[in-house]
């Protein structure tokens, strides 16, 4: 009985080591996040509303490619662009994971894209919650959006 | 071009022998086993105009772009290539597609509008048949049937013309016992001059070729037709129309078009002491190649290829009794084909081009700052293949019920047409954001898919007749036509063009706040067209004069017409867009004594669009362009066993070019003449066309804000001798 007991023990034991409880500094694959953009222009705030933005991990998760999808910087701006945010760090907290970079060249266009360089960027991932600041050239911008 | 020199130096080289066996002409015969086309026999419920050979001859008819002036209402304008067969007959018609008369050569009804200008030779007659002839006909009778029958001929005849354009036509034509051939080469060094080439752009050299074989009897009389024409030409003169002024003919890039169409037809007639039943079955090729300069400017903007090779084959069945039942003669009939038509439609973008049309309406939506597109290719081609299968079966009956001097006859025809097309259109180029793109990128589309329709046509007809005292006959009827559906190939180059557009951006991710709109392929279909006809009229005929008068009334409904699509540049569409009325009158009259004729006649309409918005203006109430308000034709002359003359006068117009009605062709008149002098063996002519040298302008239309127009041939004189041998 003892014998059983205890094989049942170590078999519990060796279920518990195969699961992997939820781990909170992870990435999910291709997130994409909706939302609104906030854009400070000549002293006012330009609000573009239902803006997806994809936060696309790096293979060893140390990084993430920030992806803003048809954006636009001031209302006169005739066009809407994709913008994408490089090697953006990321770091794991205990409730989610932190986003930063410095001067990192935006690509748009086919190409780089230095009109609006990036500076200053700072965001959180926390359950299904994106949000970011960041300076756009001379732009101050900021994402708060909730997964899709 | 080389081939052809030597074909008609061959026919030269033919004709030089057999002048030295020549005899007396005489014995032209018109004996053939069909004396008249087989629905000639269906009752004439409407005017008709009919064209014997004497008639064709006297005016010079060589091709259907003659036939028209001769018949009051018909105006078949001479311009582009022998492709460009645009018809309009009493305000309607298009420029594009399917045409509004039925065309048939020995009751062959010919399916493609491309077949419809080739060279005439050995014709026994020609019938108009005026207004819809939908129920003995069906399909695209709309507003008439052109009937061509050719006639059976013994001994050996030849022709040789030469004429201003450096035209030289040959003819060559002749029978022995139940077998008859004719052939002809044309070869023209053309009218109009390119300035940027400094060459002619209207050079033609065709040849055509004829076999006719019959075997009348007492039960069965076969006949079997082949005809094959083989041309290749110039074309497409058209010049810039900048500060009301026409420029000269200014293009860069290749126009041309090559053409080898032919028909084989088997004609079955079964006579029995009860009942005549009519077979007759027809094969038909046509294998064509188009090259045009798209934008007709010197620049190189870009161009257009249609090849296209298609084949068909009609049948159709016809029974009556072999005699009238009691007051009733009853006609019923089956008809139906099936055609296959593959169609390669090239379009390549050039340097020019892809600045223009692509590069600066995508440009103008995207601020400087943002960057700038670039497409470093040369060209770029968008390519499209189309296979279109379309088939068609009818049946039909008439009844003409006689008592004493009236004729009712009532008839209907239930016709279905479908037909389904096979797309895949794809485009490659290179595109680079400048500055942001280091190089450029590779980008290519592709659109494929299949469409398919069908319909069911009623076609009635109701018609009254009375022979009135002496040869006065009053008529007076109510029937209804319908032109063919089908599909328009000619926007999916356009079509991809904006695809490419919006996916090249949508590539780079720019989105325009004002995207490029563009038409999707299952809304490129067009349905049939339909019109009704009201016609009430008189016939008169003795022995030295005739007369035919008539007036009409046609509403048509769910008209083909050409709009532009939205978000669309360069291309136009047809589209059931609107609703026509067009009514007046058409007359003819014709005297002959003791050698002495004269001949006139008439047509006179007022056709409007009472629905019509192309998607940039509403012109209801305006006057459907392109077709001439009133045609004239007025002829004298004397033909006696020696010598002939004959004068006449066309004139056509006013006509308007656009929808809006702001461009108009004034009434312009023509003068020709005609003089031979008659051997014992031969006959010499000489004939001259558009005398006064008139300079009309007989075609227009508008490309990328663009204008242009052709001009109608200058004065043309030919010097002509026509023989018999043998």
């Amino acid at each position: 009985m003892k014998r059983n007991i205890l094989a049942l023990l170590l078999t519990l034991a060796g279920l518990c080591a195969c699961y992997k409880a939820p781990q909170p500094d992870e990435v999910p694959q291709n997130s994409l996040y909706v939302g609104t953009v906030s854009v400070e222009y000549d002293g006012g705030v330009y609000e573009n509303p239902d803006i997806q933005v994809a936060c696309i991990p790096s293979a060893d998760g140390k990084t993430a490619d920030i992806v803003i999808y048809k954006i636009k910087f001031v209302p006169k701006m005739p066009v809407r662009i994709d913008v994408t945010i490089p090697g953006v760090k990321v770091t794991s907290l205990q409730d989610g994971l932190q986003l930063s970079c410095n001067d990192i060249t935006p690509l748009a266009l086919g190409g780089e894209y230095p009109k609006y360089q990036v500076y200053d960027l700072r965001g959180s991932v926390t359950d299904d919650k994106l949000s970011l600041s960041l300076l756009f050239g001379e732009y101050p911008t900021r994402f708060s959006g909730t997964r899709l | 071009m080389e081939r052809c020199r030597i074909f008609a130096t061959t026919m030269l080289a033919a004709l030089c022998i057999l002048l030295s066996l020549i005899k007396p002409q005489a014995d032209t015969v018109l004996t053939a086993a069909y004396a008249t086309a087989v629905k000639e026999d269906f009752p004439a419920t409407g005017p008709v105009s009919g064209m014997p050979a004497e008639l064709l001859q006297r005016y010079s008819v060589n091709n259907p772009k003659d036939i028209g002036i001769l018949v009051p209402g018909l105006h078949l304008p001479d311009y582009g290539a022998s492709l460009t067969s645009s018809i309009y007959v009493r305000g309607f018609g298009s420029r594009m597609e399917n045409p509004v008369i039925g065309l048939y050569i020995d009751d062959f009804p010919i399916l493609d509008k491309n077949s419809y200008d080739v060279d005439y030779l050995d014709i026994a007659g020609i019938r108009f048949l005026h207004g819809p002839q939908g129920t003995a006909y069906g399909r695209n009778a709309l507003c008439g049937v052109l009937s061509i029958r050719t006639r059976r001929q013994e001994g050996l005849q030849a022709r040789l013309e030469y004429g201003s354009g450096q035209t030289v036509r040959a003819s060559l034509s002749g029978g022995v016992g139940r077998h008859s051939f004719s052939a002809t080469y044309r070869h023209t060094g053309g009218f109009f001059q390119n300035v940027y080439s400094g060459k002619m752009c209207d050079p033609y050299d065709g040849g055509q070729f004829r076999w006719r074989w019959e075997k009348p009897g007492t039960e069965w009389t076969l006949s079997n037709l082949f005809q094959a024409a083989l041309s290749r030409e110039g074309g497409f003169a058209y010049g810039a129309w900048k500060d009301r002024q026409l420029q000269p003919v200014n293009y860069n890039d290749e126009a041309g078009y090559r053409r080898l169409t032919a028909l084989e037809g088997f004609k079955a007639r079964f006579r029995h002491e009860k009942l005549t039943l009519d077979l007759m079955a027809s094969l038909q090729l046509l294998h064509d190649d188009m090259r045009m300069d798209q934008d007709y400017t010197a620049e190189s903007i870009f161009t257009l290829q249609q090849r296209q090779i298609s084949g068909a084959q009609t049948f159709e069945a016809i029974a009556r009794p072999a005699r009238q039942i009691g007051h009733w003669r009853p006609i019923t009939g089956f008809f139906g084909f099936f055609k296959a038509n593959r169609m390669q439609a090239p379009v390549l973008f050039k340097r020019d081009g892809i600045r223009k049309l692509i590069l600066d309406n995508a440009n103008a939506g995207i601020p400087d700052e943002i960057g700038v597109l670039d497409i470093p290719d040369t060209e770029f081609p968008v390519n499209s293949t189309f296979d279109i299968l379309s088939w068609n079966a009818a049946l039909y009956h008439e009844s003409e019920f006689v008592w004493g001097r009236w004729h009712l006859t009532a008839g209907l025809r239930l016709d279905y047409e479908g037909a389904w097309m096979g797309y895949d259109c794809f485009s490659s180029l290179h595109y680079q954001m400048i500055p942001y793109m280091p190089a450029a990128k590779a980008y290519q589309d592709t659109y494929t898919g299949a469409l398919r329709h069908g319909s069911f046509q009623l076609l009635p007809k109701l018609a009254l007749q009375y022979d009135g005292p002496g040869r006065w006959h009053f008529f007076a009827s109510l029937s209804k036509g319908y032109r063919a559906g089908g599909f328009n190939t000619q926007i999916f180059s356009d079509i991809l063009q904006n695809r490419v557009m919006n996916g090249l951006m949508e590539d780079l991710g720019v989105y325009l706040d004002k995207p490029m709109v563009s038409a999707l392929a299952d809304r490129t279909e067009y349905q049939p067209e339909e019109l009704w006809n009201s016609e009430a009229g008189f016939r008169y005929r003795d022995k030295h004069f005739q007369a035919q008068a008539s007036l009409f009334w046609a509403e048509a409904v769910n008209q083909q017409l050409t709009v532009f699509p939205p978000g669309m540049s360069t291309g136009r569409m047809m589209t059931n867009a609107g609703r026509s009325r067009s009514y007046g009158t058409e007359m003819q009259v014709l005297w002959h004594k003791n050698g002495f004729n004269a001949q006139a006649s008439w047509g006179w309409n007022r056709a409007r669009f009472l629905q019509f918005n192309d998607g940039q203006a509403d012109y209801a109430g305006r006057r459907i362009p392109y077709s001439p308000e009133h045609t004239l034709f007025a002829a004298a002359g004397y033909e006696g066993a020696r010598w002939a003359l004959e004068i006449h006068l066309k004139g056509t117009g006013p006509i308007a070019w656009n929808e809006a009605n702001s461009l108009i062709e004034p009434f312009y008149l023509t003068l020709g003449a005609r003089a031979s002098l008659q051997f014992p063996r031969f006959r010499i002519s000489l004939q001259g066309e558009n005398l006064t040298g008139t300079r009309y302008r007989c075609f227009y239309f508008k490309s990328m804000g663009n204008e242009f127009f052709q001009l109608s041939k200058p004065v043309r004189i030919t010097l002509g001798i026509q023989f018999s041998v043998l």
